[in-house]
């Protein structure tokens, strides 16, 4: 029996006597250089101003952080994210013991933005081969919660004249709620006109020049969901040979929507914009011309990774007589590219139809356009342009070609957010 | 007949106090030799402090890069400068500090109270002596520098961590820019002394 005990001794304290010494000193580590990644994130706040601005992808990103190790680094990526989105001057994490042993709480601070800040930005500036320059550029200027922009423009795209002159803005973004603002905008503008549209157009429905003045509200109905509503008071000076102005005022509606989820770094980030709008020219406000202008319009994203496509559509119907400035165009920058909207109708149209398909990789552009613009039913006649370029970071150069048999006429494209 | 002249006890204090006070400033490195080893020191210099503890009690943690520089025979001969970097950590929980050298191997330390973390990053800096006379006169100098939040990220930022560390020369590449006035940073020097001054001082046992 003892000898049974001694041998079963011997045999638990042997192996243990026997087996080597770690090669490495005791203090000798690999794990983690912070050590409350073994802490665990009980819940993420956010404080401060603009939170409701939040994108959801963001959002659900942040959610995802609870119950999950503490990481300096991913948070302080959200945090760099955060800042970037709300255009906050700083983003500051706090890290606090929670009620719960080693769990801790995070909130992120947004800081309060600037008393005043000012801003000048090209907001818009593209060079098309057939239209020529066109440019926007604002300085704003932020106190407190109003903002005050003035900017210069000159556009040849757009419309189917060009229009050059100033823009002048103020916005309030919050009356009593977050959910209420306020916004009043004036131009004035010089018009120039194509031969085309020349030959064709009335003698009185050319201007030299057009003033507007709008004041809108927009309202935050239900997120993503938002109302504009408000009226434009345009004063345009016709090119007769006794000098005449008519006034063409509207009251307008908005209805924007505009939802993004997902994430571009693993699933994918889906992006959705519809708005329709409507504008009325009725005696009521005293306007000359008396229309009704419809439009509808969507663009979906999606981005992954390098790919990047975008599927966009467009309609719209014009009832009544409205002024040139209210047409619709195609064969532009955005629509129909490769197409001359001179060609296509030099007055603008009063119905259209528009689609296209954008596709991106890597920052190599291929897209697609159909569509149509016209004032009579018989006019109708859909057309179709292809294009390939490169785009990134709001940058784009590109060619594109109308779809129609005979000689190829690309036009070329270069400029940003256009 | 010579008059004595006599000296008022309060000259004798206040000398006694100005040298007292220059002893306490001016010895804040301290040097000490063990085996073949020199050992540094320095317990009025405290860089878990100010900004850095602010970080660190937010749950982040604060990279610091340390370099001693000796000097022997003349101060215009660089022995060697040793560069090294270290991560310290603050437990929310715990309410200790942990230290990690990024070296290879990379080595640690754990629940720690402040100046025993820093004396430990100390402790890690301690450098062989062998081949070096006994009455060579020696300078040393410790420099500490704290890495801001956003400057970790460039050139040797935590995404560059590995755990051999930062090469040699991006250590002291930073040595050779003067620190930014928002920087935390300490410099703290002696000399000369020699290898058998030190051993003389050194306590029996």
């Amino acid at each position: 029996m003892r000898t049974l005990l001694i041998t079963g001794i011997f045999a638990m304290v042997l192996p243990v006597a026997c087996s080597p010494l770690p090669d490495e000193p005791p203090d000798q580590e690999t794990g983690p250089t912070n050590v409350n990644t073994r802490l665990i994130v009980e819940k993420v706040e956010i404080s401060g101003e603009g939170i409701t601005k939040l994108s959801d992808p963001l959002r659900s990103e942040i959610g995802e952080v609870a119950g999950k190790n503490f990481d300096q680094t991913l948070l302080e990526r959200l945090a760099d994210r955060i800042k970037q989105e709300l255009h906050a001057p700083d983003v500051r994490m706090h890290v606090v013991k929670s009620d719960m042993p080693d769990h801790v709480i995070v909130n992120f601070e947004i800081g309060a933005e600037h008393e005043k800040r000012f801003d000048l930005d090209l907001a818009r500036f593209l060079y098309d081969s057939k239209q020529g320059w066109s440019g926007q550029g604002h300085a704003t200027v932020n106190i407190h919660e109003n903002a005050f922009s003035f900017g210069m423009v000159s556009d040849g795209d757009r419309l189917s004249e060009r229009f050059a002159g100033i823009q002048a803005a103020f916005e309030r973004k919050h009356v009593l709620t977050d959910r209420l603002q306020l916004r009043f905008d004036f131009s004035s503008y010089h018009e120039q006109w194509n031969d085309a549209t020349l030959l064709q157009a009335a003698p009185e429905d050319i201007y030299r020049t057009r003033t507007q003045f709008s004041p809108t509200a927009t309202v935050v109905i239900l997120e993503p969901l938002v109302f504009s509503f408000g009226v434009d008071f345009a004063r345009y000076r016709l090119n007769l040979p006794v000098a005449n102005t008519e006034s063409s005022n509207a009251v307008v509606s908005t209805l924007r929507y505009h939802q993004r989820w997902g994430s571009a770094k693993d699933r994918g980030e889906h992006d959705l914009r519809a708005s329709y709008s409507e504008r009325a020219g009725t005696h009521f406000l005293e306007s000359d011309p008396v229309f009704a202008r419809h439009e509808a319009e969507a663009r979906y994203r999606f981005r992954r990774g390098h790919q990047d496509l975008a599927v966009g559509f467009l309609a719209g119907l014009i009832s009544g007589r409205a002024p040139l400035f209210e047409r619709f165009t195609l064969g532009n920058a955005e629509t129909l590219r490769g197409w001359n909207k001179f060609d296509l109708d030099p007055l603008g149209g009063s119905h259209v139809a528009h689609g296209s398909i954008d596709y991106v990789y890597r920052g190599f552009l291929v897209f697609y356009d159909t569509g149509a613009v016209w004032d009579r039913p018989d006019q109708r006649e859909q057309k179709q342009s292809l294009g390939l370029g490169c785009k990134k970071a709001g940058f784009q150069l590109a060619v594109a070609f109308p779809v129609r048999s005979g000689a190829a006429d690309p036009v070329f494209y270069a400029g940003m957010n256009f | 007949m010579m008059r004595m002249r006599t000296i008022k006890p309060w000259w004798v204090i206040a000398a006694f106090l100005s040298g007292l006070t220059f002893a306490m400033f001016a010895e804040e490195l301290i040097l000490s030799t063990h085996e073949s080893r020199l050992e540094f020191a320095a317990p009025r210099v405290h860089f878990l402090v100010g900004k850095p503890l602010e970080r660190l009690r937010n749950a982040s943690e604060v990279p610091f890069v340390f370099k001693i520089t000796l000097w022997s025979g003349t101060r215009a001969h660089i022995l060697r400068e040793v560069p090294a970097r270290f991560v310290v950590s603050y437990d929310l929980w715990e309410e200790k500090f942990s230290v990690t050298k990024l070296a290879t191997p990379r080595r640690a330390a754990r629940h720690l109270t402040d100046n025993a973390a820093e004396a430990w990053c100390l402790q890690e800096m301690s450098q062989d002596v062998t081949g070096i006379g006994a009455t060579e006169p020696l300078w040393a100098r410790l420099e500490i520098r704290a890495e801001d939040d956003k400057e970790s990220g460039l050139p040797f930022g935590r995404g560059n961590i590995t755990d051999s560390g930062i090469s040699l020369t991006s250590l002291i590449e930073i040595f050779s820019h003067p620190a930014a006035t928002a920087q935390p940073h300490w410099n703290v020097e002696t000399g000369p002394v020699t290898l058998d001054e030190l051993r003389r001082a050194r306590p029996p046992g």
